[in-house]
């Protein structure tokens, strides 16, 4: 055995490989928890300085105060919810059904090459800078909206909620589309088999196998949607105000203040208070919340929809 | 049941099939994926219309052009879809190259102009070099030391670039080593190798340093590129040879042209040299060829334009987005008003995020790919991490903004609306993206290849490196340059952190107090005059879409030409 001359030994590691590998693996392991750590960061520095806002603000006060107005430091978050309730409504009316109409035609009536292009041209859609549609919605759709008789205001939650609808129809419609492209042909050809039509096939069976894709898709846009900024920022005027309910139709036309543009108009006043700078987390404690719920809501309605057919 | 004549009851079979109601709900379902495109497309025109002014021109002069560049370029594009379609790349390829270089062009131009001198560039990149000699070198004397060299890795370009010990960590060595009762006498940092070229009495001339620093790397990476995908060393040569060479005409070229040496040398390595390397390609593989008429006729047009506009005496039109728009300052008079500081600030943001995103993005994708466990402990925190990720990318961004105000203003107190807090909180808004486009791309490496890497001994991290990132490259790319164009459009976050509404000097440093373009467009958008809101405003959106378009065509293009292949 020792007589052996060491010829070149092809299986032994070289020293310190393991070791890097192991370190390796560590290095990424730590790229992969940084998300965890965001997501930690971001709750407990929002938390913290949200405590500090209830130590001052009853909780109470602050979740049914119909009053919002830094400079009177008084932070009721309804009005709030009203204007973010009044774009999500509107948006959602305007993209739930023109969504799902896209992703049904997308994926059971469209040919190769529509689809080749119209695919594509609402991933543009959904790149679109939102501060560009806000922009849309300011300059050009409120003077369209009076022009064609509707008397909206300056800053109006009308355009700003149709500017949001649009943005996130792709959104629907990409998802849903994936959703109605997962049901399997089996399904179809049976429906053809007992001597359906096409439009009876979609309507009675891609639109009902795929529900819970579309479904978790529409929770995913309403989430955005409550989540949008810049578009009710730029378009929809900083007044926090409480719907009207006795006179609903003129809520659209008036300027109302949602949560994410309270939130910006806060941190741009030129001198607001420690406590109003604070509310701004609470604010933005709540709306993380609400999203990241939808998103969780979302994604586990999505995962069951994918047991199904895989 | 008994009944055995009772009726099965078919569709259709109590009267005939209903035709109209399917048409109706197909036209329908066409309409509404119509509608988000129309409406979008025609307030864009509208846009365009106010950011152009098309119709402040004569008639004449439309017409012309018209004439001389619409016709026949619409022309070969009906030519190409019906009939050629390789060539139809080709053509699509060869206009856009141009486009991205002279971009990446500018992006140096602004560098040189407002961050570092070409002397200091030269000194970074030389030194960078040296600490890349030396890892490979020590690559070559120790090649079992795994450990060393990665201390190498970090720390050699730390010293060439920074010095030993940095100042700012001077401390940690001196004070901590001498509490221990060591004395490693560094009681001076020493001086890095890039401080060392700044000392140098003489410095070369800046067209020399700009050419060592710039063109040799770009051209020898091309060179290598091509000598690769050819298995012929010589070619590769040729390329860089050649590259050096019209590099060194623009001594000659580059001031009669007006664009001065550098920018002739810029424009070379950036926007010719992958023009040159395409052509040459396409010519050699003789298809497709006829799309190398799309920008010579696009080219001619313009020229046979510009004589006809000027012989007929046609005036030219007054559009707001103008050479003017793009490199003046912030104005308060909307005709003087430009984006150029703006511009800046989002491109060193630009920087930060794909410094700091890129990076980490990728290693998460990898690690929850490759090496993930997928039971135990382990795997409940990749669960875990994965259904985070996704609830991430679902975060509004004005949280995000919220979250950099609070971790990089509030507790590190770094500068408020400086650029590297507004690369890094974007940067965190679009990580989640990254994550998931990159996790896309290694997912769809055929296990194949990684089996057959493992076959020959290779180890995990051998695999990943040599065989699953370069295969995963393209998909990465594409995802990661899709995500960029979404950082350079979010305003919200930049609001959170305090970004400048407007900047007359565009950033000097990534610690100084900057503009981004969307949050100079929305400064714009409150302004009330109509020659803001109609005109610089209209202005400031083509840009920011122009950006993005050519990012987002890059990353198309990108993906096509990999998806073929692979």
């Amino acid at each position: 055995m020792s007589t052996e001359t060491p010829g070149p030994d092809i299986t032994s590691r070289p020293r310190g490989r393991a070791a890097r590998e192991r370190m390796y693996r560590y290095v990424l392991l730590l790229c992969a928890s940084l998300s965890i750590l965001v997501t930690l960061s971001i709750v407990v520095l929002l938390a913290r300085d949200a405590v500090t806002f209830f130590t001052i603000v009853d909780p109470l006060a602050f979740f049914g105060g119909t009053e919002f107005q830094i400079n009177r430091d008084q932070f009721g978050l309804l009005p709030l919810l009203s204007g973010t309730l009044i774009v999500t409504v509107i948006s959602a009316a305007i993209a739930l059904p023109t969504g799902v109409a896209a992703a049904v035609y997308l994926s059971e009536y469209a040919s190769d090459r529509a689809r080749s292009i119209l695919k594509p041209g609402l991933e543009i859609l959904a790149g679109i800078p939102t501060v560009v549609y806000g922009i849309f919605a300011l300059v050009y759709v409120t003077p369209f909206l009076r022009a064609i008789g509707i008397p909206v205001n300056t800053f109006n939650i009308l355009s700003a909620s149709i500017l949001v609808g649009i943005m996130i129809i792709p959104m629907v419609s990409s998802l849903s589309e994936d959703a109605m492209s997962s049901v399997p042909d089996s399904l179809r050809q049976a429906g053809y088999g007992v001597g359906a039509t096409k439009y009876e096939v979609t309507k009675g069976i891609v639109v009902p196998a795929a529900a819970s894709g579309i479904f978790s898709s529409f929770i995913l846009a309403l989430s955005r949607a409550i989540g949008e900024t810049m578009i009710v920022v730029v378009a929809a005027g900083s007044r926090a105000q409480m719907l009207n309910l006795s006179e609903p139709l003129q809520n659209v036309y008036e300027g109302f203040q949602p949560m994410t543009a309270a939130m910006v108009q806060i941190n741009s006043a030129d001198s607001v208070s420690q406590i109003g700078f604070t509310s701004m987390f609470a604010i933005g404690l709540t709306l993380f919340a609400v999203t990241f719920l939808l998103n969780l809501a979302s994604n586990r309605i999505a995962a069951r929809y994918r047991e199904e057919y895989e | 049941m008994a009944t055995g004549e009772s009726q099965q009851r078919w569709h259709g079979e109590d009267s005939d099939v209903n035709h109209l109601r399917g048409r109706a709900f197909e036209a329908t379902c066409l309409a509404a994926t119509a509608f988000a495109l129309v409406a979008v497309l025609v307030l864009l025109l509208f846009v365009a219309n106010d950011a152009f002014r098309p119709f402040s021109a004569d008639v004449g002069w439309l017409a012309t052009y018209v004439v001389t560049v619409l016709v026949p370029l619409a022309a070969l594009a009906v030519y190409y879809y019906r009939l050629d379609d390789p060539a139809g790349e080709v053509a699509y390829v060869t206009s856009g190259l141009p486009v991205v270089g002279l971009l990446i062009t500018g992006g140096f131009a602004v560098l040189f102009l407002e961050l570092l001198s070409v002397f200091e560039w030269f000194a970074l990149t030389l030194s960078l070099a040296v600490a890349g000699g030396v890892v490979v070198a020590h690559g070559r004397v120790r090649p079992n030391a795994a450990l060393e060299r990665l201390a190498v890795v970090v720390l050699a370009p730390v010293a060439t670039v920074f010095g030993l010990p940095p100042s700012e960590f001077n401390w940690l060595v001196t004070d901590a080593a001498s509490a221990l009762g060591l004395d490693f006498g560094l009681y001076y940092r020493l001086s890095s190798l890039r401080e060392l070229v700044l000392w140098l009495p003489y410095i070369p001339t800046e067209w020399i340093m700009l050419l060592l620093s710039v063109t040799v790397p770009v051209a020898g990476a091309a060179g290598w590129f091509v000598g690769e995908r050819r298995n012929d060393r010589r070619d590769g040569l040729v390329v860089v040879g050649l590259t050096l060479l019209a590099a060194a005409l623009g001594l000659v070229v580059g001031p009669l042209l007006g664009v001065g040496v550098l920018g002739w040398i810029l424009l070379v390595t950036f926007a010719l040299l992958p023009l040159g390397v395409y052509v040459e390609g396409v010519v050699r593989r003789g298809e497709g060829t006829s799309g190398l008429a799309f920008p010579v006729v696009a080219v001619l047009g313009v020229l046979a334009g510009a004589l006809v506009v000027r012989y007929a005496g046609f005036a030219a039109p007054d559009p707001w987005l103008d050479w003017g728009f793009l490199t003046s300052v912030h104005s308060r008079t909307a005709a003087d008003a430009g984006i150029y500081p703006a511009m800046v600030g989002s491109v060193m943001m630009l920087i930060v995020i794909v410094l700091s995103t890129f990076p980490v993005g990728v290693g998460a994708a990898i690690y929850l790919e490759e090496y993930a466990p997928s039971s135990g402990w382990g795997g409940r925190f990749v669960t875990l991490v994965e259904i985070n990720i996704g609830n991430l990318a679902g975060v509004p961004s004005v949280v995000y903004g919220l979250l950099g105000l609070a971790l990089f203003i509030r507790i590190l107190t770094w500068p408020q609306g400086s650029v590297i807090v507004a690369g890094l909180a974007v940067g965190l808004l679009i990580l989640p993206i990254v994550i998931i486009s990159a996790q896309e791309a290694v997912r769809s490496v055929p296990d194949s290849f990684r089996q057959a890497s493992y076959g020959m001994g290779a180890t995990r991290w051998q695999t990943i490196r040599q065989v699953v990132l370069p295969e995963a490259m393209p998909g990465i790319l594409t995802g990661t340059i899709l995500a960029l164009g979404r950082a350079i459009g979010e305003t919200a976050p930049l609001l959170m952190i305090g970004a400048a509404a407007s900047v007359r000097l565009a950033p000097n440093g990534f610690f100084d107090t900057s503009s981004m373009m969307p949050r100079q467009i929305y400064s714009w958008s409150s302004e009330l005059e109509p020659a803001f809101r109609h005109g610089v405003l209209a202005a400031g959106v083509i840009t920011l879409l122009a950006v993005l378009l050519v990012m987002n065509a890059t990353a198309i293009v990108i993906r096509n030409r990999y998806q073929r292949q692979g």
